[in-house]
């Protein structure tokens, strides 16, 4: 079995809505920093040590969410094929707001900025964390100059307020994963 | 995931290399034509994309015999009674009914999701069948009655003109590339991979600000 069809040998390539479009188009970017950050994470639950509980789920689940955004970016607003996807909802970042509380009152109070790092699989949660931070960059780019306005920015902000969540909660499942191996935070000394 | 059993009732060749399989339709079984499933449950699993009616009592199937293919070959000595497990429908090669033309161009067995299409009310779309012999136009008088126009691409043999007055001699991307005037369309392509590459490509090149939806086999 092969996978490469090879339509896009050229630097095109097909939206999710049928559009041929420039491998560096808005919304292809913004594919890509989205795959990208899934990637991210896959790297952070193979590092995950079985002492880590249900993070993995956790972040699995989160991988699967990330998929359905991407096929809403990959589709251009009023597009037929945007009208047959499954809407986002807002559970899905009710959900990552869950799992932030629950690791967020086991960890101290943060009065100062930390240093990403700590445990490996704590430097990779910082690491998906700056990608997850370029991938909402890229959708609120696109949200504001790449859809006419009416059109389909509001579809995209389940997404943008997931992204933003998503961020707070790597960023908490850093210092988690550091605390819960007795990796004290690491403060930043100006 | 979910998965369904369900029952051969019976199959019939198509031509010595092409058949149709049937099996009853589980209650519940809905799909949206041109969707696939996916035959699970044994060491190999396939992809095939059921020929509708989405709601009838039957799944039907358009499957090419590949010599030595395992899960082909299993299928071909299918008898009534033997039971195969699928997954739910899937997939997004549906029609869209835009205000485009919908140019559909299909390739050997990936003719099946235009006959679900056909099946489902679906009229109007121009269809190209690309074939080595005419003998391979499965469904084609079924197609012809829902299509706006219907056009055999018959690369291996002269084209069969007299049954079939707009048959073409050579490959669907020849015909796209000679035949069909520059504008946009909504193309649906379905068949192997080398197919969709050059369709593309011609898409590319002549028909800009069209849409593409494609199905490739593996």
């Amino acid at each position: 079995m092969t996978i490469y069809t090879k339509t896009g040998d050229r630097g095109k390539t097909t939206l999710f809505s049928g559009e041929r479009v420039t491998k560096d188009h808005n919304r292809i970017r913004a594919c890509g920093d989205l795959d990208e950050l899934n990637a991210a994470i896959g790297v952070l639950i193979a590092s995950l040590d079985p002492a880590d509980g249900q993070t993995g789920d956790q972040l699995m689940r989160i991988q699967s969410d990330l998929l359905h955004a991407g096929a809403w970016l990959a589709a251009t607003p009023g597009s037929a094929s945007r009208q047959r996807l499954a809407p986002i909802t807002e559970v899905s970042c009710r959900t990552v707001e869950s799992f932030i509380d629950a690791m967020a009152a086991e960890l101290p109070e943060l009065k100062a900025f930390v240093l990403p790092g700590g445990l490996m699989r704590a430097a990779w949660a910082h690491m998906a964390r700056t990608v997850c931070r370029r991938v909402e960059r890229a959708v609120v780019h696109l949200a504001d100059l790449q859809d006419p306005p009416g059109s389909g920015r509001d579809d995209l902000l389940p997404v943008i307020a997931f992204l933003n969540r998503l961020s707070d909660y790597l960023f908490v499942l850093a210092r988690h994963l550091n605390q819960k191996a007795g990796v004290a935070d690491l403060i930043w000394q100006p | 995931m979910t998965s369904y059993t369900i029952e051969v009732i019976g199959h019939r060749w198509l031509t010595d290399r092409t058949f149709e399989i049937r099996f009853q339709r589980p209650a519940g079984f809905d799909f949206l034509p041109g969707q696939k499933i996916g035959f699970v449950g044994g060491a190999v699993s396939r992809d095939y994309t059921p020929l509708g009616p989405a709601g009838g009592p039957e799944l039907a199937f358009c499957v090419r015999h590949i010599p030595r293919g395992r899960f082909s070959t299993r299928l071909a000595g299918a008898r009534p009674g033997d039971r195969f497990q699928v997954t739910p429908p899937f997939g997004y090669f549906t029609f869209q009914n835009t205000s485009r033309p919908a140019m559909c161009v299909a390739t050997g067995t990936g003719i099946a999701p235009f006959v679900a299409f056909a099946r489902a009310g679906v009229r109007g779309f121009d269809l190209l069948h690309g074939v080595r012999s005419a003998g391979e136009l499965y469904y084609s008088r079924e197609l012809s009655g829902a299509a706006r126009r219907y056009v055999p691409c018959v690369s291996g043999e002269a084209p069969p003109t007299r049954e079939w007055p707009l048959a073409f001699a050579g490959h669907v991307g020849g015909w796209l590339a000679e035949r069909l005037p520059p504008g946009a369309y909504d193309f649906y392509l379905c068949g192997r991979g080398d197919m969709i590459r050059e369709v593309v490509g011609i898409i590319d090149d002549r028909f800009e600000g069209s849409l593409v939806f494609t199905e490739t086999f593996f």
